[in-house]
């Protein structure tokens, strides 16, 4: 299977560990947010901890998204903590 | 109904005062400024404030709190401004306005949009003090009175 490269934007607290855009090897079929965050958690394990800890939701291509929504090569994919509000 | 995202700095008065000039027959004009404190919760001092956002998401979920708010009352105009990035104490961070034929319909959007405002719009707020920084969420009293307004739908 063909692999592509694919930057997730990590926003608030969740860029303290290991700052703000994470570079990810995903399949070029895409993969569900799920398995995108458990590949995030092995290949940054700085991060896996904040990942288990807080409730986070996907963003992809500026719309948010259910953990079941397929993230694919060249979508604009952000990891969102709970939100402060304003 | 008009909702922005303020990069820099603006004059809430000044704000108000255009958006008063632009109404017509409306009897009810509130508003409502939030301003960054020098001080935390806990009693510390805040040098700055940090509110990240994140590319059109922020106004976006901005956009459909105003929307529910005209929904919700009989108001006939509304201005959101929220500030984003590095907010001195003093500034104003964000900044309401509701007009509508009589008062309570403005009285109670403008509480309406705070009241969600605090708790659902896309940001990440920071405090910096010294050479640390503390991340904010809302507090369990911003939650209850976002509640309220729950309730009230139902």
């Amino acid at each position: 299977m063909n692999h592509a490269q694919l930057d997730v934007e990590l926003c608030g607290r969740l860029a303290d560990a290991c700052g703000p855009s994470l570079r990810l090897t995903i399949p070029e079929n895409g993969l569900p947010v799920t398995a995108m965050l458990a590949s995030l958690a092995c290949a940054y394990p700085a991060v896996s901890e904040a990942l288990g800890r807080i409730r986070i939701k996907a963003c992809i291509n500026e719309t948010i998204v259910s953990e079941e929504a397929v993230v694919r090569p060249g979508d604009t994919v952000a990891l969102f903590p709970p939100v402060s509000g304003g | 109904m008009q909702v922005e995202l303020a990069q820099a700095s603006f004059d809430p008065a000044l704000r108000l005062s255009d958006f008063t000039a632009a109404l017509g027959d409306e009897g009810a004009v509130v508003s409502f400024t939030g301003r960054a404190r020098g001080q935390s919760r806990g009693g510390g001092p805040v040098s700055t404030l940090v509110l990240e956002s994140y590319r059109g998401v922020t106004l976006q979920s901005m956009q459909a709190i105003a929307g529910d708010a005209h929904r919700m009352f009989a108001i006939t105009a509304s201005l959101v401004i929220h500030r984003a990035g590095r907010i001195v104490p003093g500034e104003a961070i964000v900044f309401v306005a509701t007009a509508s034929r009589h008062r309570r319909a403005a009285f109670e959007a403008a509480d309406y949009l705070m009241d969600r405002l605090k708790t659902e719009a896309v940001f990440w707020k920071r405090e910096e003090h010294g050479g640390s920084s503390t991340w904010i969420e809302p507090t369990a009293k911003d939650r209850e009175d976002a509640m309220r307004w729950h309730e009230r739908k139902e």
